[in-house]
């Protein structure tokens, strides 16, 4: 159970880097004033300290002022963050700072040092126009990489799952000869023909195998599966044209009945056993456990922001699931007798009611806006919760967001909602009369 | 025969421009087809059924014994089995071409033959009853007429094959949204020890499948069941001997397939042809069959989605020799002019240039669920089968579901479908296809979705988006 929390925690903690490294990629500067300070888990921060003193000598020769102001200052509040720790943390230490413009066109000081979830092993010093955060982003894609080739008579399709994306790396199509008619004397041609084009795809999947796993002489994965219906994918993994080393990574072949897109989800829906602990089966797992209580109608469910609101002040949430990238705002507003009301929309939808005080008909004040997803990270504890975030990669994320909203929880215990309540309101007949199946 | 339409109603316009069309469009007299080919007309039909109900072997069996493979053939066919270790398999090679499907009795590909009788012409089309390769099946009963559901009726095969997860349940659904219309039981391997034409095993085999039949929507008149042996022959052509099976006495397949009534071909409408096949053989050769009108020699027609003008150069029928006209309701290869074989794939619809198909790439639609592990909603995308296109849809908007027993639409879109919901949604592709609507026409209308290998749902087009 423990390392379960824990999971779930650091879960989170990634999502809130995540969305730091967004908010960190958008900024930009004047000249080169943004420093990027990545120190590995064993640095020594007095020799850092004193690079960047020398730094500060250099950077005072810089001949334009504006430039040379606001690089001076970001390498004082560099140094200045650095003070605040004696030794390196156990998982290194990210620092970031200078000055961002803002959307108004105002210059904003930001000064920011955590350090990150796991070890991170890059060392980097930069002065730049941008926050560099390439160092961070691999930290989120650090897990293990699988790589995926599906085949069949129409075409392949190489991809590759890691963490919680999945992506597809090249596709091609290819026209293999059918099955010919009764062909009569050429028929021995034109099984040789077919036989001769089915061996040039194989070799060409080979080959495009290797361009797309092996960078400089290395497999790039940690695992491959084939998959692929009827037999060339049995076919390539016996191939003298498939790399040996690639050979040596199979740890996998699945039957499926589609190529391309389809093929390559049902590939990986057959082999979740082996890719049991990636982020994206688990998160694919996760929803199904969770669209398996819709479909058998368990009541312990709930879906939409204001149900699972409703669920979440009750108590009975076990396990609340959301969109990374729920763009829902929580605002907070006093209306005219100065009492708090919180409203969570979206900012983007055209209709702005929610803004309305309900009794008077007038604008509210706006006295707070933040993301929803923050107010959530920060309180789901309060409720007894555990918080799970999601994206719409896999097909069952994609109908997650588009079909429920993007938010939704799985409950202890039966709650009725006001709004499930009332199925009884179809009278509309539906006039047509050719149901000649089903 | 058939008189164009005279613009007697007010809507003179339309009318008058439709009809004109139609007499670019050369009326064919359909005495005159049915004179040719000695009065002949062409049926398709479909084996099908789950793996190892011997379809293969009997789609052999029937070409072997209408003299449609040589004797030789066969011959050297059952000489190579032997060697091979496959005795029993000769008869399947007549269909099963490759090595692959030859070394593991299986078939992959919808198989293709042709055979004669006094009466009429006929395509056989042999379905894969593996499970892996429905897809290939559902390509193959698109192209069908009649279909022929192939049961086992040897201990334990007819289980396996009817439970849950066998093939003859969802090849009987598939080949009926496909519109095959008209199925016809083979209860196969009557002549195994286990089974030795008995009268109880067969009424086993043929009532629970019955209720199954009637329960996706094959009427009582359309289904019709007869005990044969792929294998011997028996009950193929000539009717089963009598003393060894006293009590059936109704006609031997070839015999009804000859005898049925004869289909209705729209032979002057609008010119379709889904393409199932393409080929390079000195210029671009496409396949298909001609779900309604005819086409000549040398004649002008559009390829859909592409718009694509491209002429006809030579038309080659179900035995591969040229002819001059085909008809709605045959299985033909065009060779065609003004189209590179690489920029068309099957799906694409060969049409008349004055009544083009419809192109859409989202489309509303009335869904029935037949089998889904857990749900769907928006977003949910899958496989669909579309006469002989296959894409991959996506759902995008749950419109309504239809109350069970009554079809009454609901006011509220539903957040979620399951197993057993009726549902209308709109569904979108990635590329545009050729589509119809369903009251327009059935065969461009309906489709199949499909996702993890099984098929989940089955729909029919009500607009076109």
């Amino acid at each position: 159970m423990s390392s379960q929390e824990t999971d779930a925690e650091k879960n989170i903690e990634i999502w809130k880097i995540k969305k730091l490294i967004k908010s960190l990629e958008m900024a930009r500067g004047n000249g080169t004033s943004m420093i990027s300070l990545v120190l590995p888990p064993k640095a020594q921060i007095s020799l850092t300290q004193k690079m960047l003193t020398d730094e500060y000598g250099t950077a005072s020769n810089i001949k334009s002022r504006v430039n040379r102001l606001s690089v001076l200052s970001a390498i004082t509040s560099t140094q200045q963050k650095l003070k605040l720790y004696n030794s390196v943390p156990k998982n290194g230490l990210v620092v970031y700072c200078g000055d961002v413009i803002t959307d108004e066109g105002k210059e904003k000081k930001l000064n920011i040092d955590f350090e990150p979830f796991k070890p991170i092993n890059t060392s980097l010093y930069l002065c730049d126009n941008k926050f560099h955060v390439e160092a961070l982003n691999e930290l989120l894609e650090n897990d293990d990489r699988f790589g995926f080739i599906i085949m069949d008579g129409n075409g392949a399709l190489f991809g590759a799952v890691s963490g919680n994306t999945r992506e597809v790396l090249h596709k091609f199509t290819v026209d293999l000869p059918k099955k010919h008619g009764r062909g009569g004397q050429s028929a021995v041609r034109f099984s040789r023909l077919r036989e001769e084009k089915r061996h040039n795809y194989v070799r060409k999947v080979a080959e495009v195998a290797v361009q797309n796993f092996i960078t400089a002489d290395k497999v790039n994965v940690k695992g491959l599966i084939l998959a692929g219906s009827a037999d060339f994918k049995t076919e390539l993994s016996k191939s003298d044209l498939f790399d040996n080393r690639l050979q040596a990574k199979i740890i996998k072949i699945v039957d499926i009945s589609y190529g391309g897109e389809n093929g390559f989800n049902q590939a990986i829906e057959l082999s979740a056993e082996t890719l049991a602990n990636v982020k994206f089966v688990q998160e694919k797992k996760l929803l199904n456990q969770y669209f398996d209580e819709i479909s058998q109608d368990t009541g312990k469910f709930c879906y939409g922001i204001e149900d699972t609101l409703k669920a979440l002040d009750l108590g009975a949430c076990e396990t609340v699931i959301v969109y990374e990238n729920l763009n829902t705002v929580r605002y907070t507003m006093k209306d005219i007798e100065g009492e708090e009301v919180v409203a969570n929309v979206n900012p983007e939808l055209p209709d702005k009611s929610w803004q309305l005080d309900k009794k008077t008909g007038t604008e509210m004040e706006i006295i707070k806006e933040e993301s929803f997803l923050e107010w959530l990270a920060e309180n789901y504890k309060n409720y007894g919760a555990e918080l799970e975030f999601v994206t719409d990669r896999s097909s069952e994320g994609a109908q997650f967001c588009q079909g429920f909203g993007g938010i939704g929880a799985m409950l202890r215990y039966k709650v009725n909602f006001e709004q499930l309540a009332d199925e009884s309101d179809e009278d509309e007949y539906y006039d047509d009369d050719d149901d000649d199946f089903i | 025969m058939v008189a164009p339409p005279v613009a007697t109603t007010p809507s003179g316009n339309l009318q008058s421009s439709e009809s004109l069309a139609k007499e670019q469009e050369d009326e064919v007299d359909e005495e005159v087809v049915n004179d040719m080919f000695g009065g002949k007309d062409h049926v398709s039909i479909i084996f099908m059924g789950h793996v190892d109900a011997g379809k293969s072997t009997m789609g052999g069996n029937i070409l072997y014994l209408t003299g449609s493979v040589d004797k030789r053939t066969v011959e050297k066919y059952e000489r190579e089995a032997k060697d091979a270790g496959r005795q029993g398999w000769y008869l399947s090679w007549v269909m099963d071409t490759n090595k692959e499907e030859r070394n593991d009795g299986k078939t992959i590909e919808v198989g293709k033959a042709y055979f004669e009788t006094d009466k009429r012409r006929y395509t056989i089309l042999d379905a894969p009853g593996h499970k892996m390769y429905v897809s290939e099946m559902i390509g193959g009963a698109s192209q069908a007429d009649v279909g022929i559901l192939v049961i086992s009726a040897r201990k334990g095969e007819y289980e396996t094959g009817f439970e849950k997860g066998g093939q003859t349940r969802e090849h009987a659904l598939l080949a009926k949204t496909q519109g095959v219309n008209k199925i016809i039981v083979v209860v196969n391997k009557m002549d195994d020890p286990t089974v030795d034409w008995s009268e109880e095993r067969y009424n086993e085999c043929t009532t629970k499948l019955g209720l199954f039949l009637k329960g996706i929507g094959y009427n009582k008149d359309d289904i019709v069941y007869m005990p044969v042996s792929g294998y011997t022959g028996a009950g193929l052509k000539d009717r089963v001997d009598p003393k060894v099976c006293p009590w059936y006495s109704g006609p031997a397949l070839l015999e009804y397939l000859d005898n049925m009534e004869h289909l209705n071909r729209k032979i002057n409408g609008h010119f379709m042809l889904p393409i199932s096949g393409k080929m390079k053989d000195m210029g671009t050769v496409v396949e298909g069959k001609i779900e309604s009108g005819h086409i000549r020699k040398n004649g002008n027609l559009l390829l859909m989605p592409n718009k694509t003008s491209v002429e006809v150069l030579t038309i080659y029928n179900e035995t591969e020799q040229e002819c001059d006209v085909a008809y709605s309701g045959e299985q033909v290869r065009l060779r065609l002019k003004g189209v590179e074989e690489e920029d068309l794939q099957p799906g694409y619809v060969l049409t008349s240039p004055q009544f083009p198909v419809k192109t859409v790439t989202k489309f509303e639609a009335q869904i029935a669920i037949v089998e889904l592990k857990s749900i769907l909603s928006n977003g949910f995308s899958c496989v669909m089968h579309l006469h002989t296109a296959i894409e991959e849809v996506k759902f995008v908007e749950l419109k309504h579901k239809l109350e069970k027993g009554t079809n009454r639409k609901s006011k509220k879109p539903p957040a979620f479908a399951k197993k057993g919901m009726k549902i209308i949604a709109v569904l979108e592709v990635n590329e545009l296809i050729c589509a119809e609507t369903y009251n327009n026409y059935p065969q461009l209308g309906r489709f199949t979705l499909r996702d993890q290998g099984t098929t989940i749902a089955i729909g029919k087009i009500t607009k076109l988006l």
